[in-house]
């Protein structure tokens, strides 16, 4: 240790005027450290260390009274509570055991743990620092006399973290930094996912992506958004809930984003190259739950579809959503605005109907939505001739129910009276016999229209008189105009409608009945006597012998 | 048939009369089998009996097919009658009468009991007379209604619409009347009672001449029976009668022709409603991500 004689005998002059004043008339006893103030107090010397880095001795006592360690403050810190032992510190001090400033700065740091616990209250990467001088210490961010207490710290929190961490040696890391930190909420700061407790997976995850604003940038150029709500989770369908008497806990994003959970942070660029792609390979995971549901879509159209390489056909997350997943049907109506989502034409259709229009306007529970007659994950094909045939079926569920039918004042015949005419006839065969053929026989919609479907009455109908011949033209181009009467309209025969089978059907119901017993009767007769005939005969004939 | 019968027989049906009857009976069955299931197309054992014949629009086929040849049987029937009643000159021995009625009345009363003798018939019985009127009448039903379904568009250009399943009703009415028909009163008559092979064989017995033609049988017996015609006679009315009938049969069969053949009544392919599917809405309704 090298020593500039005059200043310490300066101080140690100081020191010796200090000691002989009497402590009575201080009011108070001085203050353990009053001879270090004495000397350090503009003490203009340095003190060498063995790497050649120097030291000043100089301390600003008003930045020790201003700090929470001054001797105002209710428990007060003394030089020598930290540049301990004592010992060590008396004049001429002893030589300290530092090689160098930042080892040197780590020692006074280790006396902070004689009053804090700090691995209760720091992170534990930071606590590291003792064992590699790269790393921060208690000084580094409270620092030494002007120690500041964590209130003040956390006022301005980046700016004490970013005294160190100004640049990150990873592209995204410093983007993510610089977009969580300008978009730090009340009460957010790097404590918030670097906290001295580790924060849960999930609370790390939402902590960064409920804060960042910008897009993931995919090879294609897309961009994804990566901000999350994350009480659009906890209030979607996957928060926790009892379900059925089950309880469940809210879903975790790593459940689903398994790749990240396995990854970590930075997250690796995502394998798909193009937005889509990402959503479709995203849905692998759905099944992990849901696996009857994944199943049963799998052999839906929308599934057959994304096999063959059609990638805009429809995955979990195009009709359920993501994060924000509620009940599909909630209200009813929502169905059919989530399939005209990609179906947007055949949805105006459908609003255009008596269908539609009850649903929407008001909100009619008996009227079929898109997966009624669709279904909702196996939804067949619907262009084949197995949904063709099968269809006339389909809406006899609804139109042959009088529960239903009733409320409307709509007739359940129609479906037994298309059954019994020549196109149910046929297509009911079809559907039995070979439900894979087709045939040109009508079945309901192609009367009736397929999603535009209209009431019977109205003046656009395809059905309506007016409109028939047209209608019945689509497959029989030479009808004229008395062709369509052939039809029977649904009607069961009756003296008011189809009065002429009516008739027919009367003639023969008495004819048939008549000639056949006549018959019957005729042909007893000739039995009877035929038999009394024969016994007569067996009577005689022993008699002749 | 060609070797004279061992025991007194009688010739009743010619060859052309049996060969008639065969194709009223490969007709007749062909469409009692392809119909009556179409008739009842949904009860099981219908549509087991239409998925063994091939399906449904076979079996329409096949009643088609058989429904001609009905029709060329009934177009052959209605010359060869014309031959036999303009050009042989042959008793009308089919017509009804109030005789018949009055026959058909004592054979019930003696049947029960109540009449000592049974009727003394001709060549044609009641009975006989019933089935031949009901198959004339069936047929000309039968042909009719079924034109009008084979042919619902050229039907309703004359007719109301209304036709068409009405024509279907009775079409189905009058196969049942047949089939029930033939069950009861021709099997019985010609199979249950005692096999009448004369259709087959074109010889009847002395006994059942006796029981069901006695006064045919008499006029036979006294010689009073059908005299041949004399054969100028007869070629000068073949001169008038084969022109004639070949005009009518030609047109006959030209009618026929139209029959099968007239309209087109449907497409064979329904046209499918032209509908874009995948257009995704703009804005979606609801942003999923």
């Amino acid at each position: 240790m090298n020593v500039r004689n005059w200043g310490w005998i300066v101080g140690c002059v100081l020191l010796a005027l200090w000691g002989s004043q009497p402590a009575a008339a201080q009011g108070q006893p001085p203050p353990p450290d009053a001879a270090c103030r004495l000397c350090h107090a503009d003490s203009a010397g340095t003190m060498a260390l063995p790497s050649g880095e120097l030291l000043h001795a100089q301390v600003d006592p008003a930045v020790l009274e201003q700090s929470v360690h001054g001797l105002e403050s209710a428990e007060p810190v003394y030089c020598t509570d930290c540049h301990g032992p004592r010992q060590r510190y008396q004049y001429p001090h002893a030589p300290s055991d530092a090689s160098d400033r930042a080892q040197y700065r780590a020692d006074t740091a280790l006396t902070c743990e004689q009053c804090h616990d700090t691995a209760a209250v720091h992170n534990p990467g930071h606590l590291q620092a003792t064992t590699s001088s790269d790393l921060p210490n208690c000084v580094d961010c409270h620092g030494g006399h002007a120690v500041a207490p964590a209130a003040v710290l956390r006022a301005d929190p980046v700016g004490s973290c970013q005294q160190c961490h100004q640049s990150y040696p990873d592209e995204q890391l410093s983007w993510v930094h610089a977009e969580v930190t300008a978009n730090f909420g009340p009460g957010q700061s790097c404590e918030t996912c670097h906290a001295s407790v580790p924060p849960s997976e999930d609370a790390l995850c939402q902590s960064c992506h409920s804060l960042l604003a910008g897009d993931l940038t995919l090879a294609s150029g897309e961009k994804v958004s990566l901000h999350v709500n994350p009480a659009d989770l906890v209030q979607s369908v996957h928060g926790e809930q009892v379900r059925e008497g089950i309880p469940y806990t809210t879903l975790r994003c790593t459940d689903c984003h398994q790749e990240q959970a396995r990854q970590g942070f930075p997250h690796p660029q995502p394998d798909a190259a193009n937005r889509r792609q990402r959503t479709i390979a995203l849905q692998q995971v759905c099944q992990e739950c849901h696996l009857d549901v994944y199943e049963s879509n799998a052999g839906g159209v929308h599934a057959q579809h994304l096999r063959d390489g059609q990638l805009e056909a429809a995955t979990c997350t195009d009709c359920h959503g993501s994060h924000a997943i509620q009940e599909p049907d909630q209200p009813r109506e929502r169905i059919s605005q989530i399939c005209g989502n990609c179906h947007a034409e055949i949805q105006s259709q459908y609003v255009g109907s008596v269908h539609g229009a009850a649903l929407i306007g008001e909100n009619n529970p008996d009227v079929p939505v898109c997966t009624d007659c669709h279904g909702s994950h196996a939804i067949s094909d619907p262009t084949t001739a197995a949904f063709r045939l099968s269809s006339p079926r389909m809406c006899g569920q609804c139109h042959a129910d009088a529960a239903v039918m009733d409320k409307y004042g709509i007739s359940t015949d129609v479906f037994s009276s298309y059954v019994a005419d020549f196109h149910g006839t046929t297509v009911t065969l079809f559907e039995r016999q070979a439900p894979d053929e087709e045939t040109n026989k009508a079945v309901c919609y192609d009367c009736h229209g397929v999603h535009n479907i209209l009431p019977a009455t109205a003046e656009n109908s395809t059905i309506i008189k007016a409109n028939l011949l047209a209608t019945c033209q689509q497959c029989h181009p030479g009808a004229n105009e008395n062709f369509p009467d052939s039809w029977t309209s649904h009607f069961r025969p009756s003296l008011e409608h189809n009065p002429l089978v009516y008739w027919v059907d009367l003639f023969y119901a008495v004819v048939i009945p008549l000639t056949l017993s006549g018959f019957v009767l005729f042909i007893g007769s000739d039995l009877f006597r035929r038999v009394r005939e024969h016994f007569q005969r067996q009577r005689k004939e022993p008699a002749d012998v | 048939m060609s070797s004279p019968p061992p025991r007194k027989e009688y010739y009743r049906f010619d060859r052309f009369q049996r060969v008639e009857h065969l194709l009223l009976i490969v007709s007749f069955t062909t469409l009692a089998v392809t119909g009556l299931p179409q008739m009842y197309s949904l009860q099981p054992w219908a549509s087991f009996l239409i998925l063994g014949m091939g399906g449904i629009e076979f079996v329409r086929v096949l009643h088609r097919l058989a429904a001609v040849v009905l029709i060329l049987g009934s177009i052959l029937h209605f010359v060869a009658l014309a031959y036999r009643l303009l050009v042989r000159r042959v008793a009308l021995t089919l017509l009804p009468g109030w005789q018949d009625l009055r026959d058909g009345l004592q054979a019930l009363g003696h049947n029960l009991g109540l009449v000592r003798q049974p009727p003394r018939m001709g060549r044609y019985n009641f009975g006989e007379k019933v089935e031949y009127w009901a198959v004339i009448w069936g047929t000309v039903v039968m042909v009719l209604t079924g034109f009008m379904l084979w042919n619902p568009i050229a039907t309703t250009s004359l007719l109301p619409g209304a036709f068409i399943p009405a024509a279907k009703a009775a079409h189905g009415g009058e196969a049942l009347l047949a089939v029930l028909s033939i069950l009861t009163w021709h099997f019985y008559n010609v199979h249950v009672k005692r096999f009448n092979r004369s259709m087959f064989t074109g010889y009847i017995s002395h006994a059942e001449m006796e029981e069901e033609h006695a006064l045919e049988l008499e006029a036979i017996e006294q010689g009073r029976a059908e005299r041949g015609t004399d054969a100028a006679a007869l070629r000068r009315r073949q001169r008038i009668f084969v022109p004639v009938a070949a005009a009518i049969t030609g047109l006959l069969l030209v009618g026929l022709y139209f029959f099968v053949t007239y309209e087109q009544t449907a497409i064979a392919t329904v046209p499918r409603q032209q509908v874009e599917v995948f257009v995704p809405a703009t804005p979606v309704a609801e942003e999923v991500h």
